[in-house]
């Protein structure tokens, strides 16, 4: 339980590049085997990094592969060349150190929404009279207290991904990869989960991947947007930084001068990329 | 409202047809005999008596008891092995394929061709019976395991792999909940067939039970007393499929539209 992240200076062996990101994808490649038995190449020549604390965005036309670049760093997809390094370590298997907040529903729907919390907990061993407090604790911020004893199918999108987002969160893991989480949900909705968002987030800043199609979403939450081209064989076609100041609220920043330059910037780079995607749907339809 | 609308509507139904048996099976309407001969129909009037009468005397409750520890043995046996089969050959995919067409073959088997075997084989009691309902529950609910595993979530999945479950966590809080959903839509089917390998494998061959009882019947022409066991059958049947349908409430009670308790917020 060494809260201390392994500090670069404390290490002699692993490449001093790698040990200060909490995530490094370098020369990543990801290919898929087609029916046909041909190879799809989703993403190469991928060089990105995600510094422990920083919270890092990824747009990109729909079917850029940006999911591709998560399910990479969790370790839930081989990649076809470069290498993943998590703290330094090339990654093997699944990712330990991360947890993963899925665009579609994941939550367990045979249990509770506290069951399912609670049970995050049992790989670490917890017991389960301790599990069920601490998952109570979690619901409670998550503002479900109320709601604990509900299966998913009783709740709405917005509260089963405030369940999904508890039952990440109380493993306490150290990189955060997010997959569209708020996608389905509606606008409201997805202010009010950014904000959550933002305010568990601040509390112990973790390393988060944040993949969304939403340039305004990304801007609002993220310290760096990473823009991605069209697929296939997608590549990181732009880098930016977002200089705003935090803690952040998610609906006023939108309003900011800073928030439209930079919306201006990136959409200048993104929309290239979107309008390529979009002919290439009309070249196949 | 509604529902006492229907329930009338339901036993009026019932009703009117006990009634057109009875008037077509007694009143003669100008021939020699009523419409329906009550030779070969019987009437409900006498149905009814026969099983008052059976129940009352007691003998029925042995043969009942007979069928009903056979259809729950061949169950019981039959859905357990169904689940673990379904289990082993849904997580090994290669031990499935190569038993496949095995699997199929013995599935596409009209069921009753093999009660003479068995006859042979577990004589003339009840585990010929039971091994009937066997081969028929077994199938059921093995493909309803092995489909209800195999078709698990793969985000559902994906997400129990990333909060850190080993092999024995993912069975015990992904893939047991799945194939118990699976095996419980199978049950009503389930346990159905367990009583019709019974009441077959008797009526083949045997010295007590319903099946029994209603070839019994049969053999010298009463038709009275086979209508009489079909009605008792059709109660047992209902009867345990109510049961059913409260354990599975019970069970299922995270399913969408499976109780009135489920709302959006």
């Amino acid at each position: 339980m060494a809260a201390a992240t392994p500090a670069s200076g404390l290490r002699t062996e692993p490449a001093p590049a790698l040990a200060r990101n909490a995530v490094s994808l370098e020369g990543l490649a990801i290919a898929f085997a087609l029916g046909s038995g041909g190879h799809y190449r989703a993403v190469e020549q991928i060089d990105l990094s995600v510094a422990d604390g920083e919270f890092v965005a990824i747009v990109g036309p729909t079917g850029c592969g940006k999911s591709t670049l998560l399910n990479a760093a969790a370790g839930l997809l081989k990649p076809a060349e470069g290498r993943v390094g998590i703290y330094g370590e090339p990654l093997s298997g699944l990712n330990r150190r991360a947890g993963y907040l899925f665009q579609q529903d994941a939550l367990m729907p045979w249990k509770t929404a506290l069951a399912n919390v609670a049970v995050a907990l049992e790989p670490q061993g917890v017991g389960a009279a301790e599990a069920q407090e601490r998952a109570r604790q979690w619901l409670g911020r998550v503002g479900l207290s109320a709601f604990a004893e509900r299966y998913p199918h009783m709740l709405s999108g917005g509260q089963r991904k405030r369940v999904a987002l508890a039952q990440m969160l109380i493993r306490n893991p150290e990189i955060l990869l997010m997959d569209e989480p708020f996608g389905p949900l509606d606008a409201q909705t997805r202010q009010i989960m950014g904000n959550l968002l933002l305010d568990l987030w601040a509390a112990d800043r973790k390393a988060v991947m944040f993949v969304t199609h939403d340039l305004e979403e990304a801007i609002a939450l993220s310290d760096r947007v990473v823009v991605m081209s069209a697929g296939p064989a997608a590549r990181i076609v732009g880098d930016y930084s977002v200089p705003l100041a935090r803690p952040r609220d998610i609906a006023d920043i939108r309003l900011d001068k800073v928030f439209h330059e930079i919306q201006r910037e990136i959409w200048a780079t993104l929309k290239v990329e979107v309008q390529k995607a979009y002919a290439q749907g009309e070249g196949r339809a | 409202m509604k529902r006492l609308n229907l329930l009338a509507w339901q036993i009026g139904v019932g009703l009117a047809f006990l009634a057109a048996w009875h008037v077509f099976s007694t009143v003669k309407f100008g021939g020699a005999k009523p419409p329906l001969d009550p030779f070969f129909f019987s009437t409900p009037l006498d149905v009814i008596a026969r099983t008052w009468k059976s129940f009352a005397s007691g003998e029925i409750w042995r043969h009942l008891w007979i069928t009903l520890v056979e259809t729950a043995l061949a169950f019981g046996i039959g859905a357990s092995t169904g689940v673990a089969f379904g289990f082993g050959f849904a997580l090994r995919p290669k031990l499935a394929a190569i038993f496949d067409p095995y699997i199929k073959m013995a599935n596409a088997l009209p069921r009753v061709v093999l009660a003479p075997i068995f006859m042979l084989w577990f004589g003339l009691g009840i585990w010929s019976k039971v091994a009937l309902g066997f081969t028929l529950v077994f199938f059921i609910v093995f493909f309803n395991v092995y489909q209800g595993v195999r078709e698990v979530s793969p985000v559902v999945l994906a997400n129990a792999r990333m909060l850190g479950m080993n092999d024995r966590q993912l069975m015990r809080h992904v893939y047991w909940p799945a194939a118990l959903t699976w095996m419980f839509s199978s049950l009503h089917t389930a346990v159905g067939f367990a009583l019709v390998g019974a009441v077959v494998g008797e009526y083949l061959g045997a010295s007590a039970g319903l099946g029994y009882k209603i070839h019994e019947a049969e053999s010298v022409f009463d038709t009275t007393g086979v209508f009489s066991g079909m009605v008792i059958l059709a109660a047992v049947v209902i009867i345990i499929d109510v049961a059913m349908t409260m354990v599975e409430r019970r069970l299922l009670v995270w399913r969408p539209n499976h109780d009135s308790g489920a709302h959006q917020t």
